[in-house]
């Protein structure tokens, strides 16, 4: 014989769980008001009409006091002290929202980017070797990779941040002419690339890096 | 071992002669011997489902002793595997069988030698269907989404409950116990068999445990008929916690029967709905709800009416 259904717990009236989630509290006093509502099919009959309104009315303070946080915690407590309640219950954290932003890329604290942004710069001003090649009049797509791997930054991290697709960073690094995209958009990869390694300067750089190309003969 | 459904639901027109039609013919149809008792007393329809429009022999020839053994009223049907035991054209007083005629058929119903016997019940909840129905524990409610149903149906399974505490004891005993509930819970008391069960557990302890033991080992089921698409088809479903939640009374939805309106077009015809409609959804379900049903059998039991 079950027992009577004022005696039943908060969590037992609802048919939750005690860790349950506000979404499922609120859902599970809905489908309880589907059942015991005055003109509910599902009940018909099956109370009088004063028990079911002590029913509804239990159901509301079960409702009430589980939506509220704070309520509910006190209501917790109590049943932990009465022993019907297990504390090792962990209520599951509420999910907050997750920045739509911030998905894939893990950018670690706002100072950071600038932080490597500022060291990579002065790495460029002190490595004699990048000063050497910055100075050449043209500048081919394996001066650029040299400068990279100088640099140390990955090929992925580029990729990345500019979102230019791989394939297309390596044809331009392995002066792969025939594979480059038109110059319009060879001049925009080449920009976000150079920008990405803090060279500057970019608009300069890159004229000279297409005057080469043009030199050889590959697109203009 | 046989196998015994009675198959009951309050209201009359939910499809209790029906169901127990087409389940009888599902089980024959799996080779089963199967027989079908039409327990409807005053007003049997069985044998006009099965096309036996004019049974030589009844049910009140054995209740009259007219025909002393109950296999001799068994009458084969145009259906191969499955009898029958009609009330067709019994004695108009059959109705009121006294308690010494009910036990005399229950006994022998439960001596027979069939694999499965589905016993057609009566709407209402008189002593007679009670008893037949507490004859097994694989008891079949029938209800339909309507309210009067439901509200039969409730009142069924109650008076069921009720009449399961009461044959434990004797009617001074039970007086005594009426009276103390009263006292507890209040007016209506007696009329609650959840309050009436409180009290049993109270003052005779160990009847409240063997109560308990049978109503844990009862296998009830409910089965919504005639749902039509508009319906809510978590009905049963519902109706089945809310018994378990208030009455503690552990009940199985087992199914679905959707409406059709050839049904009653098989029945005026006087075929078998399975037959002439087999592809429609209602009986899709109806075989789906027979192979449930036989696949979850509970313990026989008789009861000990000592």
């Amino acid at each position: 014989m079950e027992k009577k259904f004022a005696r039943l717990n908060y969590y037992e009236m609802l048919d939750l769980k005690p860790e349950a989630t506000f979404f499922e509290i609120r859902h599970a006093y809905n489908a309880a008001l589907q059942t015991y509502q005055t003109d509910s099919l599902i009940s018909y009959s099956f109370f009088s009409p004063e028990e079911r309104k002590a029913i509804l009315d239990l159901l509301e303070k079960a409702y009430l006091t589980l939506i509220n946080e704070k309520e509910r915690q006190d209501y917790d407590n109590e049943l932990i002290r009465l022993g019907i309640l297990k504390e090792a219950v962990k209520k599951p954290m509420a999910k907050t929202p997750v920045s739509v932003f911030d998905i894939n890329r893990e950018q670690g604290k706002p100072g950071a980017a600038k932080n490597a942004a500022a060291e990579l710069r002065a790495k460029v001003a002190q490595n004699k070797f990048i000063g050497e090649i910055l100075s050449q009049q043209e500048l081919s797509g394996a001066d650029l990779q040299k400068i990279r791997n100088e640099l140390a930054v990955p090929l992925e991290q580029i990729a990345q941040e500019t979102k230019i697709r791989i394939d297309s960073l390596l044809n331009i690094e392995g002066n792969n002419i025939e594979a480059l995209p038109a110059a319009v958009f060879l001049k925009g990869f080449i920009k976000a690339y150079l920008k990405c390694l803090c060279l500057e300067p970019v608009d300069e750089i890159c004229i000279r890096y297409m005057n080469r190309l043009s030199s050889l003969g590959g697109k203009s | 071992m046989v196998h015994i459904w009675p198959i009951g639901g309050g209201k009359g027109g939910s499809g209790k002669s029906f169901l127990t039609c087409a389940l009888g013919r599902l089980l024959a149809g799996l080779g089963k011997k199967t027989l079908l008792i039409d327990l409807d007393l005053g007003a049997a329809n069985l044998h006009t489902f099965l096309d036996v429009p004019y049974p030589a022999k009844n049910i009140s020839d054995f209740i009259r002793k007219k025909i002393p053994v109950l296999e001799d009223i068994v009458l084969e049907t145009p259906v191969p595997n499955l009898s029958l035991i009609s009330g067709a054209n019994d004695t108009l007083d059959i109705a009121n069988l006294s308690y010494e005629q009910k036990i005399k058929t229950v006994r022998a119903i439960s001596k027979l030698k069939y694999e499965c016997i589905l016993l057609d019940l009566g709407a209402g909840t008189s002593f007679n269907t009670l008893d037949f129905f507490l004859i097994s524990q694989n008891g079949i409610f029938i209800a339909t989404p309507e309210p009067t149903s439901v509200e039969n149906v409730y009142r069924l399974i109650r008076s069921i409950y009720f009449r399961r505490i009461r044959h434990y004891f004797t009617a001074a005993d039970f007086k005594v116990l009426e009276e103390e509930a009263v006292k507890l819970f209040g007016n209506d008391a007696y009329n609650r068999p959840e309050c009436m069960m409180q009290i049993v557990k109270k003052i005779y302890p160990e009847t409240g445990i063997k109560l308990d033991d049978d109503f844990t080992t009862y296998k009830f089921k409910l089965i919504v008929n005639q749902l039509h698409k508009q319906d809510n088809a978590a009905l049963g479903p519902q109706i089945c916690k809310l018994i378990e939640k208030h009455l503690g009374l552990n009940i199985e939805f087992a199914g679905n029967i959707a409406y059709d309106e050839h049904v009653h077009d098989a029945i005026c015809q006087r075929v078998s709905f399975l037959d002439r409609y087999p592809y429609t959804r209602t009986a899709s379900d109806l075989r789906e709800l027979s192979k449930q049903i036989t696949h979850s059998v509970g313990e026989q039991l008789m009861i000990n009416y000592s």
